[in-house]
């Protein structure tokens, strides 16, 4: 019986020698660094090539790609983060950005600067979006703007092909909703209701002068405006000009949910970055529209880093990790294979040597983001802790107006006072 | 003594692998789990000790906290009876000898197969969209649908659906259970022309309780649990107006999407207590309803 | 008793016999005729059923059929045209290929169910047919690591795999296998083993069989369908496994084929659906063919066990 256990726990461990194996490094070289990125097989590929590149470029360095989708990224970076073991260089989100900087995960790269990272050709506007108090945490590489993406075939059947579609009003919004409506017999509906997506709203917001959170974190929106804001589409949806109620209460659909994909509306809202991707579902031709403007108002859309690129609290090899991150940016090798895959480069001679084997898709997303560069405003502050909370307290509140449960009024009190309750619990 | 001595080798002996894998794997993250709902854990720094703060967070003022207990509660008090009443009905059916019928039980464990897959997150909001094939289904009999996922009043039943169509794992358990059950007993009872209610009455469920007991608890652990369906289902959101915020969802997204581990972890203990309550209920109750073949306690 | 009496009590005993006999034909016949007419019944509403049951399966390989743009917005089941790329392409879609993913899966998951097994059924027969000093507590804690919520205990569970130098290598999926982690299968299979007469064991004890004899000869044997019963789930959901491997598997060489198929799809921008249905199609076919090889076992075990 003895021997039998001896040979039970002696197969075992043999057994799970062997499987561990497969994953021990070949060779050791004598620097290695982990680049993590959320990613899709296109952008995966691309990278895995940049890899390649600098290994070449530099042989006694090697560079371990990890990649997941975007939902499980997170979850493995909180867990790795947690762990003490974050890879070198990681993707980062806008979102994600402030949460990760003010808890200490994440390295300044001032010192860098001119120093192993080169950034004397790079614009200065996409540069200030990885900026945390004044230090940089975070480098940019790829910017995006909010879009409204319309059906082009349909406004070409609505008759409204010639709209000015970058400087356009939400009164003119809403006429041409009434009109694609009316023209495809309700079919198709004008657009998707916007009701629950706050990154719409705090455009409506800077519009009309005010910010959601103020430079010290507080929310300093009034209840009034988010209550126009709601009435707004509220008006719009009882004159049937918007996608179902019961569609429109989701603001993390997959993109192929999304009314413009499902054939259900003609316009959506997305960021820039996603107009290839929304292409990519659909049979009719895309354009992109600016977020509609408040008349006399204020600019309030804003061009955001899509992606960055950040150095950890956990790279052992920061010289190596910040090599990488340098041949990103300034490798022509490089940037030529990364291409607009990740979002606008912030170099404008990576942007001009790209520009002849653009996509029509690309075409239309690098236009769009020529034409409203003057007419956007300036970068929000940073958002304080909790601010993903304070995103989904919108959403539920924005759910409760949809489905009629409250008046606009009541529920922007209300949410209101939950968004500030949310940031000090999580002071 | 000694013959005590000697049973205690030969059980430990058994016990040897679990032993070990408890006392080196599984018991330190339990107890670090607990010692986190004591602190405020943000998962990069270190955690800090609050004392009883998120458990007095969690009851007196977590709206939340309430609603997915509700949501919770809704779920397995349809879900668990329904999938185990399907299970065991498809397994019965599946236990007579039709020539065909490992055919029948691979095409009826299919479901359960693509369990929590994106592909099943897709193709569950479209069944049940507002056009869908469930409401042009029941358009055919005048019923007028409604978007059953995105209404905050239907949703949770989709998720009930769902669990009961993925009824493969306890059929399986059952049939197992089924072939167990001597042929004789029944064959004794049909000379005695007993009626077939009275046989599934006096022999199948009889004899079949262990399996019977064994699925009822497993089905609640896992329906107290219940998480990927609902969080596919809702994108990770908890669904419209919370309404698919079931507790590890709600749980899940306060650890890693608002970096409150110490929170979770507290929200973790209090399922564990929920789930234990209910589990020694369905023991206790065991003694009435489940015997074992020639077992004298 | 005298010659005729005996011969009398044999005629009415086989005239007995004979009754016997015809009434037993009578009810065999009206049996049949009953059955023949409810197997219709059950075929009828079994293919009705089976319908509903496939229906995402077909919906799944329409969808790995379609072209990227009809895959949404079109509610039909049909593609307009076949597009087999998407499997042909899909395989080799991602930086590694899918060869390497289903050998990965492969490694984890055999090893998985064996581990599963033998170290959840030695469990299992300690609880349901050994007496020691703290069973019962044992017991209860066994159970109270099925209810504790996994997410809970992913952090300090990664932490000390991280210290052990685990990370990324297979070993924090396969070794807690060996160490009967999954309370699921030890519960399973204690359910059944009481279900097994202890005269069994008794007779064995007798003859002067050990605890693992017993154990190897009488309870695993006897047990057949169980044991099927586990190993079907143990390598379904391993082979399906996603959160483990997500938190421990860093290199895109060592990814199996449900952590693969997350590449696929990116909510912000670009997926790619239906080379993500494609390959889930493929990634169900082993597990078809194990369920269909070993829910066979399920039917024998008892046709050979015949408990008397």
């Amino acid at each position: 019986m003895a021997v039998s256990r001896r040979k039970f726990l002696t197969t075992t461990g043999g057994l799970a020698l062997a499987a561990g194996l497969p994953s021990m490094p070949a060779f050791a070289q004598d620097r290695s660094i982990r680049h993590f990125w959320w990613g899709n097989p296109e952008r995966d590929k691309r990278t895995f090539e940049v890899i390649e590149i600098f290994d070449k470029n530099h042989p006694g360095i090697s560079v371990s790609g990890e990649t997941i989708g975007w939902g499980d990224y997170w979850t493995k970076m909180a867990t790795q983060t947690a762990g003490r073991n974050m890879a070198d260089l990681v993707q980062m989100d806008y979102r994600f950005l402030f949460e990760y900087v003010r808890r200490g995960a994440l390295q300044e790269l001032d010192p860098f600067i001119g120093n192993g990272l080169d950034l004397s050709n790079f614009d200065k506007g996409p540069l200030q979006g990885g900026m945390v108090d004044g230090k940089l945490y975070a480098l940019n590489i790829g910017s995006n703007s909010q879009v409204f993406v319309y059906n082009e075939a349909i406004f070409e059947e609505a008759g409204i092909a010639d709209t000015d579609v970058i400087n356009w009003t939400w009164d003119q919004f809403a006429d041409v909703c009434k009109t694609i409506t009316e023209a495809t017999d309700g079919k198709v509906k004008g657009s998707d209701d916007c009701s629950v997506v706050l990154e719409v709203c705090e455009v409506w917001i800077r519009q009309n002068g005010s910010s959601f959170f103020g430079p010290d974190g507080d929310v300093t929106v009034t209840p009034d405006i988010i209550a126009d804001y709601w009435q707004f589409w509220h008006d719009l949806r009882e004159a049937g000009v918007l996608r179902s109620a019961d569609k429109s209460l989701d603001a993390n659909l997959p993109m192929s949910d999304v009314g413009i994909v499902a054939g259900d509306t003609a316009i959506s809202n997305f960021w820039s970055n996603q107009i290839v991707g929304v292409q990519a579902l659909m049979q009719d031709p895309v354009g992109a529209a600016m977020v509609p403007h408040k008349d006399g108002g204020a600019p309030g859309q804003f061009i955001k880093p899509s992606m960055f690129m950040s150095l950890t609290r956990d790279s052992e090899d920061p010289e190596a990790a910040i090599m990488y991150m340098n041949d990103w940016i300034n490798n022509p090798e490089a940037t030529k294979v990364l291409g607009l895959e990740r979002g606008i480069p912030a170099n404008p001679d990576v942007r001009a040597a790209l520009a002849p084997d653009f996509t029509p898709a690309e075409k239309v997303s690098v236009d769009y983001f020529n034409a409203i560069q003057d007419k956007v405003g300036p970068l929000p502050p940073p958002e304080p802790k909790g601010a993903g909370e304070v995103r989904d307290a919108f959403i539920r509140a924005g759910t409760d107006v949809v489905l009629g449960y409250t008046k606009p009024q009541q529920a922007a009190e209300v949410f209101v006072d939950d968004a500030q309750a949310i940031i000090d619990r999580a002071r | 003594m000694k013959n005590t001595k000697a049973r205690n080798a030969s059980g430990y002996m058994f016990l040897t692998p679990w032993l070990i894998g408890f006392f080196l794997l599984a018991i330190g993250p339990i107890l670090v789990s607990l010692y986190l709902s004591f602190t405020r854990y943000d998962m990069v720094g270190d955690p800090r000790w609050t004392g009883l703060d998120n458990y007095i967070y969690m009851f007196t003022r977590d709206r939340r906290f309430w609603k997915t207990l509700e949501v919770t509660f809704h779920y397995v008090v349809f879900a668990v009876p329904l999938r185990l009443i399907m299970a065991l009905g498809v397994a019965m059916l599946l236990d007579k000898g039709l020539r065909t019928i490992g055919l029948y039980r691979a095409i009826f464990y299919l479901p359960s197969l693509l369990g929590a897959s994106i592909a099943i997150a897709i193709l569950w909001r479209q069944l049940f969209s507002i056009d869908g094939v469930v409401n042009q289904v029941l358009a055919v009999f005048g019923i007028q649908g409604v978007g059953w996922i995105t209404n905050p009043q239907t949703s949770i039943y989709t998720l009930i659906v769902l669990a009961i169509w993925q009824f493969g794992a306890p059929m399986l358990i059952f049939l197992a259970g089924l072939r167990g059950i001597p042929k004789d007993l029944y064959e004794a009872a049909d000379i005695d022309g007993t009626s077939r209610l009275r046989k599934f009455y006096a022999i199948t469920l009889p004899m079949l309780a262990p399996v019977v007991f064994f699925n009822l608890v497993l089905q609640i652990i896992e329906a107290f649990k219940i998480f990927s369906p609902a969080f596919i289902i809702s994108n990770g959101t908890g669904g419209p107006a919370d309404s698919l915020l079931v507790y590890t969802v709600y749980l899940f997204n306060e650890a890693f999407k608002f970096f409150r581990m110490g929170y979770a972890s507290a929200l973790a203990w209090v399922l564990l207590v929920i789930i234990g309550l209910f589990t020694a209920i369905a023991f206790a109750t065991s003694k009435y309803w489940v015997h074992y073949e020639n077992e004298r306690d | 008793m005298n010659a005729t009496e005996a011969a009398l009590a044999e005629t009415e005993l086989e005239a007995e016999r004979d009754e016997a006999a015809r009434v037993a034909h009578e009810y065999r016949l009206a049996k049949n005729k009953r059955e023949r007419r409810s197997r219709l019944f059950k075929h009828i509403f079994l293919i009705i059923f089976s319908f509903i049951m496939l229906y995402p399966l077909l919906w799944l390989l329409a969808s790995s059929l379609k072209p990227e743009n009809e895959i949404f917005g079109s509610l039909g089941l049909w593609p307009s045209t076949f597009n087999w790329s998407n499997y042909t392409e899909g395989w080799e879609a991602l930086p590694v290929s899918f060869t390497v993913f289903y050998r990965n899966s492969t490694i984890v998951t055999v090893l998985c169910v064996l581990g599963n097994l033998f170290s959840c059924s030695f469990a299992a027969y300690a609880f349901a047919r050994l007496e020691f000093t703290g069973k019962r507590l044992f017991f209860g804690l066994m159970m109270m690591t099925l209810m504790i919520p996994y997410h809970v205990v992913l952090i300090p569970q990664y932490v000390m795999f991280l210290k052990l130098g685990w990370v990324d290598t297979y070993l924090p999926l396969i070794v807690p296998r060996f160490l009967a982690s999954d309370g699921f299968f030890i519960f399973l299979m204690v359910q059944f083993f009481r279900q097994i007469p202890r005269e069994l064991d008794e007779a064995a004890q007798i003859d002067g069989c050990s605890a693992f004899k017993i154990y190897w000869a009488v309870i695993l044997p006897l047990s057949l369908p169980a044991l099927a019963t586990s190993a079907i789930f143990s390598m379904i959901w391993v082979w399906e496994d996603f959160l483990a491997p997500l938190i421990y598997l860093n290199d895109i060489k060592n990814y199996t084929v449900p952590l693969a198929l997350r590449l696929f799809i990116d909510q912000e921008g670009q997926s790619a659906f239906g080379q993500m249905f494609a390959m889930s199609v493929l990634s169900l076919v082993p597990v078809v063919i194990f369920f269909v090889a070993f829910q066979k076992l399920i039917v024998r075990g008892i046709a050979t066990s015949g408990m008397k």
